[in-house]
């Protein structure tokens, strides 16, 4: 069975922990009970409550002494309430600190506003040496969060909440999925992927180029590699248009044609499931087709 | 002899900070006075290299913590004729390109997490050694204090010692009129911490207070520090209007032959 994004982090995080030591499992409250980590590890599990900003600082504080720090919360609790903590910890100190933060976008589908973050991707980018993942499905996720143990850099990754995907092959800056003609689908995240995917079936000879990082460092070497292929694209991402990827593409590709299809200005405040508010802020299988129609 | 020691290292101090204030930048004056001695002996106890970790948490009184970390041997320059200056570390609130600085303070609140975090990395490599804050009462009215002592309390995390430079002031004016903190022990043992209540200013009160390893307790400590805002000059010693200063020289020059 495949696991959704949040569960794979825990899945191979708890994997990941058999071999080192040095690894911790930091949650504020809501990690959800018979967490893999807590089960097989209890020493180095903790849920701190819910007190995300501390949660952050204290993160910082244990990296500083050789921990590698693994703190999770939903994307809107870690994103902008602990923002400031991520500013000092991820961006200034260059903590060796993981914030994995499911929840992002509209996953939280009829949770309301308040559990809806679309400006996770704004914020982090903000901050220098920031790795941002957005990463698509079980494998992928499982090769994020082992590259972030690996590599003691400071780590963003999204999730959404419980779909559960298939990744695409790995490939970093760029997972192609398909190249060819002048246009081009980029698709960030678990439901920019799988709405591009959705497309590819509507219009089988589309190109399609899967992004499973997006700070700017990453989006500056696959802004190479798309425009050595492509000269036109269509971003699909859940986040607003302000501060996300479209955004930094059109800007690193000057001379190339960048359209975004996101979450745009509105405010999800009604319910439903997960494609029913995306749709409402026009994120929808319709949406990716008229921009690659026009 | 210890107190000796710290008494000398603190009237160092303050005049290194009354320096600080006569740079072009001048310096949160009043609230890095009343912490000197506080800082001063933190350091001291970090210096028994059992990997205990000073934080201070009220990164506007950066003058101070320039001034105890030199003339506690810590950063070998003078810090005062380079501070604020172009080129070099002493910003108006520290960071960690200042030696003996491990983390950025002065968005209030965050250095009482980091020594938090600090304290528990300790416990969990079953190691020795504290993490002290040190916080201005003034800024306990940010949550994340409370956050931090929520969690620090509920881990149990013995290790873990916040020390409150009680001076009474703040930005704009007194803490009692601004935003009281009315049984600030009573606050911190409902926390379920340790209180300990003493003379801010007292280098053989705080070195004891600071002295034990703490090993096996599981309930924080709190250090209430009666101090006064611009504490050991007198021109300044007790005046809410001691917070942020900036002098000429021969004013410097006076007040220094002051200190006491």
């Amino acid at each position: 069975m495949t696991l959704s994004g949040r569960d794979a982090y825990r899945d191979e995080l708890t994997r990941l922990a058999e071999a080192d030591r040095r690894i911790l499992c930091l949650e504020a409250d809501l990690g959800g009970k018979n967490h893999p980590f807590q089960l097989k590890h209890p020493e180095r599990f903790f849920n701190l409550g819910i007190a995300e900003a501390a949660m952050v600082d204290m993160a910082a504080g244990l990296a500083s002494a050789g921990f590698k720090p693994f703190v999770s919360t939903f994307a809107p609790f870690a994103a902008l309430r602990a923002a400031e903590s991520l500013k000092l910890t991820l961006g200034y100190l260059a903590a060796g600190v993981t914030v994995v933060a499911p929840y992002s976008g509209v996953s939280g589908a009829w949770f309301g506003t308040t559990h809806h973050c679309l400006e996770d991707l704004a914020v982090l980018r903000a901050f220098p040496g920031v790795v941002i993942a957005a990463p698509h499905g079980e494998a992928e996720t499982r090769a994020v969060i082992a590259a972030a143990v690996a590599s003691g850099r400071p780590h963003y990754v999204r999730t959404g909440r419980n779909a559960a995907y298939e990744s695409l092959p790995w490939g970093d800056p760029v997972a192609w999925e398909a190249a060819g003609g002048e246009l081009c689908l980029v698709s960030v995240g678990e439901e920019g992927t799988r709405l591009c995917l959705e497309a590819r079936h509507r219009r089988p000879g589309l190109a399609h180029a899967h992004l499973p990082y997006v700070d700017h460092e990453h989006l500056a070497a696959a802004a190479v590699e798309l425009e050595r292929l492509h000269a036109r694209f269509v971003v699909v991402e859940e986040h607003r248009a302000q501060g996300g990827v479209a955004e930094a593409l059109a800007l690193l590709m000057p001379t190339a044609r960048v359209a975004g299809v996101n979450a745009g200005t509105g405010w999800p405040s009604e319910g439903g499931d997960h494609a029913e508010v995306m749709a409402a802020l026009g994120l929808d299988l319709r949406a990716v087709l008229a921009a690659v129609d026009g | 002899m210890t107190v000796e020691l710290l008494t000398e290292r603190a009237r160092r101090a303050r005049e290194l900070v009354v320096d600080m204030a006569a740079s072009p930048r001048g310096c949160h004056l009043g609230g890095s006075l009343s912490v000197l001695d506080i800082l001063v002996a933190a350091l001291h106890r970090a210096s028994t290299g059992d990997g205990t970790e000073v934080v201070l948490s009220k990164g506007h009184a950066a003058a101070g913590l320039y001034a105890a970390l030199h003339a506690s041997g810590v950063i070998e320059e003078n810090p005062a004729p380079v501070y604020g200056q172009k080129g070099h570390p002493y910003t108006g609130h520290p960071g960690p390109k200042v030696p003996g600085v491990r983390f950025p303070t002065g968005s209030l609140g965050h250095g009482v997490a980091y020594a938090a975090g600090w304290a528990m990395a300790r416990r969990l490599d079953g190691l020795p050694g504290l993490g002290i804050a040190v916080a201005g009462d003034g800024e306990l009215q940010e949550g994340l204090v409370w956050e931090t002592c929520q969690v620090a309390a509920a881990q149990g995390l013995g290790n873990f010692v916040l020390v409150v430079d009680r001076n009474g002031g703040q930005n704009d004016g007194m803490v009692a009129e601004i935003s009281p903190l009315p049984d600030l022990g009573a606050r911190f043992a409902s926390f379920g911490f340790e209180v300990s209540e003493v003379d801010g200013h007292d280098p053989a009160a705080l070195s004891a207070v600071l002295s034990p390893d703490r090993a096996g307790e599981r309930r924080p400590l709190a250090v209430i520090a009666a101090t006064v805002k611009g504490k050991g000059v007198p021109p300044v010693e007790g005046k809410a209007a001691s917070h942020y200063v900036t002098i000429d020289a021969a004013r410097a020059a006076k007040w220094k032959r002051l200190i006491r």
